[in-house]
C-alpha cells in the first residue's frame, strides 16, 4: 500500500523539479535586466524597475498564478497549467534575485568597478569579466536559500492541475483515504529533494569562497 | 596619437619633445558644493617623474582621477598626448577609450580582480582592450611578473599574495597595456614599511627606465630621490612645485613649510 502511495505521488517530482528549475532560470536571468533597471541614470527607468519589483513581490504567488491561469489563459492566450505556473514563478522569481543581486553589488568594492575602468574595459566586459563573476558568487547563498523556497512555492500550481506532487497527493488521497501517509510521504519527498540542493550549495560555497575571500 | 615616449629607453627632460605629455589647464572637481579641485594646471613631460603631496583632502588623488576620468572634471580642459577632453561636454566613448589606453592606473587598495589568477589578472585586459591572443597575452605577462619579481605566483590567486606582492601585480597589471603614462595613488600606504619597499623599488626601476610617472604619495624619501619634480597641494591647489630640494628645502609659501614640517618631525 505504501509503495503504491509512494510510487502515485513520486510521479510529480519531475514535475516539481522541472517547474522549480524552469522559474528560477527565468527569474535569475529576467532579474539582471530588473536590477540593471534600478540602477539607470534616467528616473523614470529607475522608477519602473522599482514599481515591477514591488508588483511582482507583493501579490501573492496563487494570486499570479490564477491572474495568468485563467485571467490571460482564457480567452486571449492559450496557456497550459505548466506555462502559467513557470511564468507566475518566474515572474516573482525574477524580483527577488534583483533584489538578492542588488544586494550583492553593494558588497563589490568601488575598487573592482574603477580598476576595470582604469584598464580601458568594454562595459560588456566589465560585466562578463569583472563584476559578474564576483557578484554570482556573493549571490549564490541568497539565491540558493531562494531556490529551496521556490521548490516550496511550487506546490501552490497544484492549485492550476500542474501534476507536481502536491497535485498527485492530493489525488492520491482522494482515491486511497489515506491522508495522514500519502502527505507525511509528501512532505519526506520535498525534504529529500531540498537537502541536496542545500548540501550542494554549501559545497560551491565553501569552495568560491575560500579563492574569493581577501 | 602623438610621439609616445620609448618605453624602456632611457630618456632625460630635456632630450624629449617640447610638447608636454600631459597638460591639464584649469581643472576644476566639485562634488556637489564641495570644491576638491580649484583650477589645476600642470604640465608633465614625457619621461618625467612628478611626485604630488600634501595634506589629507588637499586633492592629490582627485587630480590624478581626472586625469583618467574616473572623475570627470567639472571644467577645465585635460590634454594628453593627442587626446584633449574639454570639461562640460560629455567625452565620446572613443575619446574616453583613447585617453585611458595611453594610462595605467595603480591604486592604493591594489583592486586585484580576487576570482582571477594572477596571470589572468595581468593578461586579461591584453586580450579584451588590445586583442592579443591568450598565448601572446600570457607572454607579455610572465615577462612582467618576472620584471616584478613574481613569475612564481602567476597560477595563485591574489589572495595568496602579500600587499607588497599584490600591488606589484598591479603595477604589471597596468604595464601590460603599455601606457605613456602611470598614476600611482598612494601606492604604499595600505603596506607596511617592508612590503612598501619593495613596491618603491619596482616604480624606481620603472623610473629609471624612463617612464612617465605621476606618484601621490606619503613617502617623503622617495618623492625626493626618485622624482624629477616635487608639487605640493592643498585645499585643491597646486601651492608648490619644483626640483625637490627646491620645494622640500625651501618652500616658499607658509602653508607648505607648515606640511613640510609636519612631515619632516616625524
Amino acid at each position: 500500500m505504501t509503495l503504491d502511495i509512494l510510487r502515485s505521488i513520486a510521479a510529480g517530482i519531475p514535475w516539481t523539479l522541472a517547474l522549480t528549475l524552469v522559474a528560477f532560470v527565468i527569474g535569475a536571468f529576467l532579474g539582471l535586466p530588473l536590477c540593471a533597471m534600478r540602477f539607470s541614470r534616467f528616473g523614470a527607468v529607475r522608477f519602473l524597475g522599482a514599481a515591477l519589483i514591488l508588483t511582482f513581490r507583493s501579490i501573492p504567488p496563487i494570486v499570479w498564478l490564477f491572474f495568468i491561469f485563467f485571467g490571460i489563459g482564457f480567452g486571449y492566450l492559450q496557456i497550459s497549467p505548466f506555462q502559467a505556473a513557470a511564468a507566475g514563478l518566474g515572474l516573482i522569481t525574477a524580483a527577488n534575485m534583483a533584489e538578492i543581486y542588488r544586494g550583492a553589488l553593494a558588497a563589490i568594492h568601488a575598487g573592482q568597478w574603477e580598476a576595470a575602468f582604469a584598464l580601458n574595459l568594454s562595459s560588456r566586459h566589465r560585466f562578463v569579466d569583472v563584476i559578474g563573476p564576483q557578484l554570482l558568487r556573493v549571490a549564490l547563498p541568497s539565491a540558493a536559500t531562494y531556490a529551496i523556497g521556490l521548490l516550496k512555492d511550487s506546490a501552490i500550481s497544484s492549485t492550476i492541475g500542474v501534476n507536481e506532487i502536491a497535485f498527485q497527493a492530493y489525488h492520491t488521497s482522494q482515491r486511497t483515504f489515506h491522508s495522514l501517509d500519502v502527505y507525511a510521504i509528501a512532505g519526506l519527498l520535498y525534504i529529500l529533494i531540498s537537502l541536496p540542493m542545500a548540501w550542494a550549495t554549501r559545497w560551491a560555497d565553501v569552495r568560491l569562497r575560500a579563492r574569493v575571500a581577501r | 596619437m602623438s610621439a609616445s615616449p620609448a618605453l624602456d629607453k632611457p630618456k632625460t627632460i630635456e632630450e624629449s619633445d617640447s610638447e608636454p605629455l600631459l597638460r591639464l589647464d584649469g581643472v576644476c572637481k566639485h562634488f556637489g558644493s564641495f570644491e576638491a579641485l580649484s583650477g589645476v594646471n600642470l604640465t608633465v613631460k614625457a619621461g618625467e617623474v612628478a611626485a604630488i603631496i600634501g595634506p589629507s583632502g588637499s586633492g592629490k588623488s582627485t587630480l590624478l582621477r581626472c586625469i583618467n576620468m574616473l572623475e570627470p572634471p567639472t571644467s577645465g580642459r585635460v590634454a594628453l598626448g593627442g587626446v584633449v577632453v574639454e570639461a562640460g561636454q560629455e567625452p565620446s566613448r572613443q575619446v574616453l577609450m583613447q585617453l585611458r589606453r595611453s594610462v595605467g592606473m595603480v591604486f592604493q587598495s591594489f583592486n586585484l580582480f580576487p576570482h582571477l589568477t594572477v596571470l589572468r589578472n595581468v593578461s586579461l585586459a591584453q586580450e579584451r582592450v588590445m586583442g592579443r591572443s591568450r598565448k601572446q597575452a600570457d607572454d607579455v605577462s610572465m615577462q612582467l611578473l618576472s620584471r616584478v619579481g613574481l613569475a612564481d605566483k602567476a597560477s595563485q590567486y591574489p589572495n595568496r599574495c602579500s600587499g607588497g606582492q599584490q600591488q606589484r601585480i598591479a603595477i604589471a597589471r597596468a604595464l601590460a597595456l603599455e601606457p605613456q603614462l602611470m598614476l600611482f595613488d598612494e601606492p604604499t600606504s595600505a603596506l607596511d614599511p617592508e612590503l612598501g619597499l619593495e613596491v618603491l623599488a619596482v616604480m624606481r626601476e620603472l623610473a629609471e627606465n624612463g617612464m612617465t610617472m605621476i606618484v601621490v604619495t606619503h613617502e617623503m624619501h622617495f618623492a625626493e630621490s626618485v622624482s624629477d619634480r616635487v608639487i605640493i597641494m592643498a585645499d585643491g591647489r597646486i601651492i608648490e612645485e619644483g626640483t625637490s630640494k627646491q620645494v622640500m628645502r625651501n618652500p616658499t609659501t607658509e602653508r607648505a613649510r607648515r606640511f613640510l614640517n609636519a612631515v619632516v618631525d616625524r
